[in-house]
């Protein structure tokens, strides 16, 4: 996937510094180097790409309307996809129905029961890869984005912590419970014991 | 199994590399001997390396986007409704009062204010100066030096002809008969005699007090001439060369020239 990286240096803080004055190229090269990680969390999120889509143009709007708070020093991806992450649950408690958002906050074998009858008429599939792809949606809400962020984004505990406004410590527990539901999921499939 | 529980919790922050050295070395240590935890942190890594590598719709759905023209559809957007380069309105208005432009803003108002009562207090003070609309208006000052300077050059003006008639005057007899005074110089004497009464009123200033005094005794000398010119004679043009002489006048006349001359404004 393409990813500026974790590195943040002077060159992406002088580059806020010249958005911040009006320098259009300096905003665009921003946005051509976070939207895909703004998009896969918005994604791990609200799982459908036009709404996704959405939230990564209404995050770089916002992105332009506080540069002026920006603290130099200070995790610029992180503090980028705070307001994505926030923006994504305002869009998803305002756009999503309820019955979708009690199952998001369900338990593991509620969701993979709710996944299996909207699969039911599905083509199966054997492909361990799609297996993968709907166990991640399966999983609770901040599981997945913090998978989602740790091994797409390649982001730290650290700063998934600053994103998730959370403890590194809490970002480590969600981590091991994801691999660990993630397992429990794929297991039959993937012929390992769970 | 109490020790292979907290481990197992550790794994999957262990396979990351986000464990901390003391920690991950306890870990280290404990799947040295432990089978069971070593089957765990396979099954984890092999759940880890299947997930990384493997996710072909977020991959088909990253390629689906063009991200070059979406970043430009992006900029688009947010130039045309930005409100104000990189500060939101209400950003704009906290970073006017951030912390280091709070002294300058203090000091801008301070500056502010004591202008105001600095122009209050003058327009207070000289009311009369405000030149009305249509008027000409000067300062004291100003008035004060223009007449100098008219004083200065009609003094000036008024010891040069005086010097020129004086020095006549102090000339010799050089034929017998020639004691009576020319015409020419008569008229000169009675001209500066007029000149006299226009320039008093100008030298009544305190920085013409010695031109004045010397303009004085010019004054006196052609009062002299004026009545005596009809018979001036040997005697009295000597005796009034005497009085040239006795006064210095035609010194005084020149230095007096010279200062007034250095004096000019």
């Amino acid at each position: 996937m393409n990813s500026p990286g974790r590195g943040e240096n002077g060159d992406l803080e002088d580059l806020i510094r010249l958005a911040g004055r009006g320098d259009r190229e300096a905003f665009k090269t921003i946005v051509s180097l976070h939207q895909q990680q703004v998009f896969l969390l918005a994604y791990s999120l609200l799982r459908n790409r036009d709404d996704a889509m959405d939230i990564v143009q209404e995050t770089f709007l916002r992105l332009y309307q506080k540069l002026g708070e920006y603290q130099m020093g200070k995790s610029f991806c992180g503090w980028l996809l705070q307001i994505a992450k926030n923006l994504s649950i305002d869009f998803y408690r305002r756009h999503y129905s309820r019955d979708r958002e009690a199952r998001t906050d369900g338990s593991l074998e509620e969701l993979a029961r709710a996944r299996s009858k909207e699969d039911a008429g599905m083509t199966p599939s054997s492909d361990v890869s799609r297996a993968i792809s709907r166990s991640l949606e399966k999983l609770g809400e901040r599981q997945r984005m913090v998978f989602i962020m740790k091994h797409y984004n390649g982001f730290d505990y650290r700063e998934i912590a600053e994103v998730l406004a959370v403890r590194p410590g809490t970002v480590k527990s969600l981590h091991f419970k994801a691999v660990r539901n993630l397992r429990r999921l794929l297991g039959p499939q993937l012929g390992m014991e769970t | 199994m109490s020790r292979c529980r907290q481990i197992r919790n550790d794994l999957v922050a262990f396979l990351s590399d986000e464990l901390e050295e003391r920690r991950a070395e306890r870990v280290r240590t404990h799947l040295k001997a432990c089978p069971l935890c070593r089957r765990e942190l396979d099954l984890h890594r092999e759940i880890l390396r299947r997930a990384e590598t493997s996710n072909p719709e977020l991959d088909q759905i990253l390629a689906s986007v063009d991200w070059e023209a979406q970043a430009e559809k992006i900029v688009r957007e947010v130039w045309r409704d930005r409100p104000l380069p990189g500060l939101s309105r209400r950003g704009m208005g906290r970073s006017f009062f951030l912390r280091q432009w709070k002294p300058a803003l203090a000091g801008g108002l301070l500056g502010m204010a004591l202008g105001a009562l600095a122009t209050l207090f003058l327009f207070r003070e000289s009311p009369k100066t405000t030149a009305k609309a249509g008027e000409f208006f000067a300062s004291a000052e100003f008035l004060d030096r223009a007449d100098f300077e008219i004083a200065r050059r009609e003094a000036l003006a008024y010891l040069e002809k005086s010097q020129d008639l004086l020095i006549e005057l102090a000339q010799p007899a050089r034929e017998a008969g020639e004691s009576r005074l020319s015409e020419a110089a008569a008229r000169q004497a009675r001209e500066l005699l007029s000149r006299k009464k226009f320039l008093n009123p100008q030298l009544e200033g305190i920085r013409m007090a010695k031109a004045k005094d010397i303009c004085d005794q010019i004054e006196l000398l052609f009062y002299e001439l004026f009545e005596l010119s009809d018979g001036l004679t040997d005697d009295r043009r000597q005796e009034i060369q005497n009085f040239i002489e006795q006064k210095s006048l035609l010194l005084k006349i020149k230095l007096l020239r010279k200062e007034l001359q250095e004096s000019e404004t």
